[in-house]
């Protein structure tokens, strides 16, 4: 891809990033910005800024270059526009450890343990449950049995939330909608190290990616093992998907559209593409908790619920381009 | 060059075998065509050679190595396979498709090496796109297709060429020209190894028929010895 | 003129022996709006609040509650009163099931349902929202007169009274330092001006950040609670702890140099009968020294 694409994306995530910290219930110059990075400003700007902006700053970045990842590596191995990274019930297997843990009124430090916990169990259930239908590696199946741990899951958070005390559900129903408002360096550590681990696996698999494109029995024509690198690439996928869970809550959309943005301006090989995802993700995630802290103050909207709305004239588009 | 030795394939769930024992050989420089009706297990055939179906009996031989034995990196190497359909949900560019031939001979950093571009390039001219590199593939027509398709076989390199249906929905003249340029192949060396519906076309040009029937051999041989009334009318009811 | 003034002391007298002021029964309502009535007094009391639980033991009437919710455990006298489950969206046969002839929920929307419904059973309801001190006198002097003892609702309402004035009267000079009144972390919201809350807390010599907001509370953002920098944060045990814990509370200077003050739960939560000994316990963590 020309170089000047990657400068113009590297560029706007670092705009995107800068006016993260700047902007909010106290509004900053980026002048302001960097002396408070720097630590030579007045108290509370830099307290502002190095704990409460830029920790969620960089959060939602990772979170957005996780999920942008994990949709782009879904999409290609799946051969399907619609996949996205909670696709194997990794959203309703981490709903189930969250919910669980605010009912038995766990130490909420214990949350993201929870949910990372149920997406994973999730994911291996579905891998489980296709193996047992006898397909190891058909996404088809993959995908069927996802659904079929999706629809348990969900069963599992109504029955859980009808018999919680008041608190506990306002908090579930929180933690669903999605937040970057307690980011912590800790968490941050965590989820670099995944992102890190699992993004460079999918770079790595990027190649066979396109060749899984072109449907299995080309894959395989081509010398791909394809029923492992399928399940390979979804366990790392979903691995990046549950790990930004654990993080922030569920998080929608953003898995799901930021690659078809990336295809749309001229990435096609998966490697690639990857990394474009990656970079367009995390520009996305920021603006998105930008517009979450002002669009209605003093309270701020979920991050989950502004991505959502990207959902909505996303596929307005892509419906007009069928009919 | 490829053995299939009394081969059986049954899918899961069937009560029949789709092929039931059966025996062919595609030799080099040769183009050897696998005839018969719909659900004769010529496909299955073709999805058995590439690992992608499990044998009940018999064996398939590359060069006298067994298959199941083989790397598939190895045996992608060796033969080139064309499946009978293929539907990319994200179009790319056709030089960026060719390119993939290459997946097999590329080391695990996925790096391209000269030799990598050189038989891509080779690999496009010898099937005419070399035109169209820059278009998408979603751009193009039904021959202009195939031929793309044949061209990222080509440069997969190897010494067989296994091709499944590759007229289908193509014209008279594209179906000329496709055939044509396989009997070019055979003259250089290669093993081709056809499916095919056309009967005239190939009896025209294939050096070996094989005619199956129900998942077994009916009839073997020259195009002479097959392409008879009463063979083909026991098979083609 | 000494006739005159014996007769205006008789009149008075007569009408302080009542106990009540003279237009009583016109147009008293509850909360949701439904009339009361007052004529007859409850003998079998339901009461689905910890609130009006305590507010009728105090008032002399806790032998006639038969039933309470889980949460009503205050005074200890009320542990002996069948549990019947929730306060909010209450379990309507369980309630029906202790045949009491007065009801006394907390007047949210989520309650109307139930209360509806015990009303078709033909069962008085009244529904009270007390966020207020204002709401609480009105209420135990309402109560006092459902269970037909006003004389003692009165003087319950008295006493607390007069210890709230003796405590505003004891921080009035005092400065009165910034507080936020922490009520949950995720999503952090705050105790707002339309609390008791934050009428207790300026009379203990304080005044909440939030005080602006006509709402008990309002939903707000860390970094809004930043932004006005109060010099205190009043939140209850286990949320100050997990304060201390989180990094991103660190942000509050408040939080950083240790100025959290932990209020007492059992006195401060509701506003009820210990609202006076809620007020004097704020403000000996405010202002300690300042009530001797």
């Amino acid at each position: 891809m020309p170089r000047a694409r990657w400068i113009v994306m590297i560029a706007l995530l670092l705009v995107a990033a800068t006016v993260g910290v700047a902007v909010g219930t106290i509004s900053l110059t980026p002048a302001e910005v960097w002396n408070a990075l720097r630590g030579s400003a007045d108290a509370m700007p830099t307290l502002v800024v190095r704990a409460l902006r830029l920790p969620r700053v960089v959060l939602a970045a990772l979170i957005g270059a996780a999920l942008g990842m994990s949709g782009a590596a879904l999409q290609g191995t799946m051969r399907n526009p619609l996949a996205e990274p909670y696709l194997l019930g990794v959203s309703g297997g981490a709903a189930v450890g969250a919910v669980i843990a605010t009912s038995l009124g766990l130490n909420p430090a214990l949350l993201p343990i929870a949910a990372f916990a149920g997406a994973i169990a999730a994911v291996l259930a579905a891998f489980f449950v296709a193996h047992a239908a006898g397909a190891r590696g058909d996404p088809r199946v993959l995908l069927m049995a996802g659904v079929v741990v999706g629809a348990f899951a969900n069963a599992a958070i109504m029955v859980a939330l009808a018999n919680a005390p008041v608190n506990a559900v306002r908090s579930a129903v929180w933690w669903m909608m999605g937040s970057v408002a307690d980011a912590s360096w800790q968490q941050i550590g965590i989820l670099l190290a995944y992102t890190t681990v699992g993004g460079s696996l999918l770079l790595l698999f990027g190649r066979q990616i396109d060749v899984l494109a072109l449907g299995e029995d080309a894959a395989a024509g081509l010398g791909l093992d394809v029923d492992r690198a399928i399940r390979r690439v979804f366990f790392t996928a979903s691995l990046l998907a549950a790990a930004t869970v654990a993080a922030a809550g569920l998080i929608g959309f953003v898995g799901l559209v930021v690659p078809h943005i990336v295809r749309a301006a001229g990435q096609q090989r998966h490697r690639s593409l990857l990394a474009g995802s990656a970079l367009t993700g995390a520009t996305l995630v920021v603006i998105a908790d930008l517009l979450a802290r002002v669009v209605a103050p003093p309270a701020e909207l979920p991050l989950g619920a502004v991505t959502a709305l990207i959902g909505v004239p996303f596929f307005l588009v892509k419906l007009r381009r069928l009919a | 060059m490829i053995r299939f030795e009394d081969v059986a394939v049954r899918y899961a769930g069937a009560a029949n075998d789709a092929v039931g024992g059966v025996s062919l050989e595609a030799p080099r420089a040769a183009i050897t065509a696998v005839v018969g009706p719909n659900g004769s297990g010529k496909s299955t055939l073709v999805r058995a050679l590439i690992r992608r179906l499990p044998l009940r009996r018999g064996a398939i031989r590359v060069d006298g190595g067994d298959v199941a034995g083989l790397p598939r990196d190895a045996l992608a190497r060796r033969v080139a396979v064309v499946t009978q359909r293929e539907e990319l949900a994200f179009p790319i560019r056709v030089d960026e498709y060719v390119a993939l031939g290459r997946f097999p001979h590329l080391g695990i950093w996925h790096a391209v090496a000269q030799r990598d571009r050189d038989a891509l390039g080779e690999a496009m001219r010898m099937s005419g796109v070399d035109a169209l590199a820059a278009r998408r593939v979603d751009a193009l027509s039904g021959g202009e297709w195939q031929r793309v398709r044949l061209a990222r076989a080509l440069a997969q390199g190897g010494d067989a060429v296994v091709l499944d249906e590759p007229t289908a929905f193509l014209d008279v003249a594209h179906e000329m020209g496709v055939f044509e340029l396989l009997s070019r192949l055979a003259r250089d060396g290669k093993a081709v190894l056809l499916v095919s519906h056309q009967l005239n076309l190939v009896a025209r040009f294939a050096d070996h028929i094989v005619l199956l029937h129900q998942g077994c051999v009916a009839a073997a041989g020259s195009p002479a010895d097959v392409m008879q009334a009463a063979v083909l009318e026991r098979v083609y009811d | 003129m000494r006739a005159f003034r014996s007769t205006l002391t008789i009149a008075f007298s007569v009408a302080a022996c009542r106990g009540a002021p003279p237009s009583v029964h016109a147009d008293v309502r509850d909360d949701f709006g439904n009339a009361v009535d007052i004529g007859q007094t409850r003998r079998r009391i339901v009461s689905l609040n910890p609130t009006t639980t305590e507010i009728l033991f105090a008032i002399g009437a806790g032998d006639r509650l038969v039933g309470r919710t889980q949460y009503d455990i205050f005074p200890d006298s009320a542990k002996r009163v069948t549990s019947l489950g929730p306060g909010i969206r209450p379990n309507v046969e369980a309630v029906l099931g202790v045949r009491p002839d007065l009801v006394v929920l907390y007047a949210s929307t989520d309650n109307k349902p139930a209360a509806d419904r015990l009303r078709q059973a033909g069962i008085a309801v009244v529904g009270f929202k007390i966020d207020r001190i204002e709401q609480f006198r009105r209420v135990t002097r309402l109560l006092g007169r459902l269970t037909g003892d006003s004389l003692r609702a009165d003087s319950v309402v008295d006493t607390v009274s007069a210890t709230l004035v003796r405590v505003r009267a004891a921080t009035a000079t005092l400065p009165h330092p910034t507080v936020f009144v922490h009520a949950w972390a995720k999503p952090v919201i705050a105790i707002a001006g339309g609390s008791f809350m934050t009428e207790l807390l300026e009379i203990a010599g304080g005044r909440n950040i939030y005080d602006s907001i006509g709402a008990p509370s309002a939903t707000v953002t860390l970094e809004d609670v930043v932004a006005r920098n109060p010099e205190y944060v009043l939140a209850n045990p286990l949320e100050a702890k997990r304060m201390r814990e989180t990094p991103s509370w660190q942000a509050v200077p408040a939080v950083r140099r240790g100025r959290i003050l932990v209020y007492d739960t059992s006195l401060v939560a509701r506003p009820s009968v210990q609202l006076g000994a809620a007020a004097r316990s704020l403000a000996e963590l405010l202002h300690p020294g300042a009530l001797r």
